[in-house]
């Protein structure tokens, strides 16, 4: 059977820019670097780093996004909702090193010095705030979408019940959006554990402190420890395949309920 | 008595109510029109979930125009039924009484006219859409609204269960003895389940004697 233009072209350029970097990276795993990355207390420290700290950006990101889906539902003529719709989009379009500047500039020495030398930069907390700017826009975008999914019968019936718009919000709204509250969560963890430049910038890489995987990775690959970068970047994209399959098994759990 | 004065409501600048005066007493008021007349909006905008951009609306003498939809006490039926999927029949039934001591011979007496009883503890989805508009109709009547508002609220039911449903709801809809404003584009509906008659055209309501009445002005409307 003859391939159509768009299987001849998209087919082969997917294989050659998506599936082939994947299958280059994992040919180049081997058991010396494997056994020196399990080995190394650092990358086990950057592991619990990660999850850690893209668990609570997601979190921190969701419970935002809440109050953003309560605008998007109630409030889309306010100046406040149309900067916060605004500020959403602008993590997407914008350099995560600028990102990670204003982080310094806003939470670091200068404002926040009473904290400590460097205010609130280099630790933990800063890759906790670097992951949730990055992050926050796409658990905001799922509430809002789901929103707009919504039948809005339903707030109308609640108000009439009595439901103050918060009450209809908490009681009917967020019930019923339960698969964009998981896809939110996962989403913002998700795009947690990938960030480096915001992290890097805010939070240091500083080893068992404040580095994560993507900063291990390029770590390893400045020292020139290639095989530790690499089995690394295997692991993150193992965590990856686990994240995704969370999210593939939310939306099959409730396509099947 | 619910009391509507001189009701504007214009949306981008189109104008579709264009000054609505309208009195209900103890009784159900079929509300007449062709579809996109603004009987939906009407209706929300008297039961306070749209605001209105002029006139006022009067319930039991007091005005009631800029109260916000929780404090009118209206019972407001749409043209679905919107269950909130997440609660059983019981819970969206008491939803209205927000906690409050039930009067539990009340709630009995219109789960038992709306044929109820065996269904309390299912989930909305588990309902046929007959159920569920009987659903929504006492979960509005439960908390003993001082008028009810319906819109259409049988559109989505194939015909047969809607004409099964029209002595149904006239019969519950009497018990309360409150004004009821209910909204339907159906002759027959207008005629079984109605008391008094109104017909909204070009964004203005007039009050007519028949339901037959109101259908021949639709239709002479129509054709002019």
């Amino acid at each position: 059977m003859r391939r159509n233009l768009v299987e001849a072209v998209f087919v082969p350029l997917f294989l050659l820019l998506v599936v082939f970097p994947v299958v280059a990276l994992l040919f180049h795993l081997n058991p010396e670097g494997i056994r020196r990355t399990l080995a190394d207390s650092f990358f086990w420290m950057s592991v619990k780093n990660t999850i850690l700290a893209a668990l609570a950006a997601a979190a921190l990101s969701l419970f935002l996004a809440v109050g953003f889906g309560y605008y998007h539902l109630f409030k889309q003529h306010s100046y406040f909702y149309r900067l916060a719709n605004l500020m959403n989009d602008l993590p997407i379009a914008l350099p995560h090193t600028v990102a990670g500047l204003a982080l310094l500039l806003a939470f670091g020495r200068k404002t926040m010095g009473f904290l400590g030398s460097t205010g609130l930069a280099f630790t933990l907390t800063a890759v906790v705030l670097a992951m949730f700017f990055v992050s926050y826009p796409l658990a905001a975008r799922a509430l809002a979408a789901a929103v707009d999914r919504m039948e809005k019968e339903l707030i109308e019936v609640a108000r009439t019940l009595g439901d103050t718009p918060v009450e209809a919000y908490f009681k009917v709204a967020l019930p019923t959006m339960g698969e964009a509250l998981f896809a939110g969560f996962i989403l913002a963890f998700s795009r947690s554990i990938s960030e480096f430049a915001a992290v890097i910038m805010f939070g240091g890489n500083l080893p068992a402190r404040t580095q994560v995987l993507a900063s291990y990775v390029f770590t390893k690959v400045e020292e020139g420890e290639l095989g530790m970068a690499v089995t690394a970047s295997a692991f993150c994209i193992l965590l990856s395949l686990v994240v995704v399959s969370l999210l593939w098994l939310g939306k099959v759990g409730k396509q099947r309920a | 008595m619910l009391e509507i004065k001189n009701l504007v409501k214009a949306f981008n600048g189109r104008p579709v109510l264009k000054g609505v005066s309208l009195q209900v007493g103890p009784e159900i008021k079929v509300v007449v029109g062709l579809n996109g007349s603004g009987k939906s909006t009407l209706l929300k905008v008297v039961a306070g979930i749209l605001p209105a951009d002029g006139g006022q609306v009067f319930l039991d003498g007091k005005e009631i125009t800029s109260l916000p939809p929780e404090e009118r006490g209206m019972g407001y039926v749409p043209q679905r039924p919107a269950l909130f999927p997440h609660l059983s029949v019981r819970q969206n039934l008491l939803y209205g009484l927000r906690g409050k001591r039930e009067d539990a011979a009340w709630v009995r007496q219109v789960v038992d006219l709306m044929g109820l009883g065996e269904y309390l503890d299912r989930r909305p989805a588990q309902l046929s859409g007959g159920y569920q508009s009987r659903v929504a109709l006492a979960r509005a009547l439960i908390p003993r609204p001082r008028a009810m508002l319906l819109d259409e609220p049988l559109s989505s039911l194939d015909v047969a269960i809607r004409q099964k449903l029209w002595e149904e709801f006239h019969r519950v809809l009497r018990l309360l003895e409150v004004p009821v404003l209910y909204v339907t584009h159906d002759r027959e509906e207008a005629e079984r389940v109605g008391e008094s008659f109104a017909l909204l055209v070009g964004g203005v309501v007039q009050e007519v004697d028949s339901a037959r009445q109101a259908f021949a002005a639709l239709q002479s409307g129509v054709s002019a």
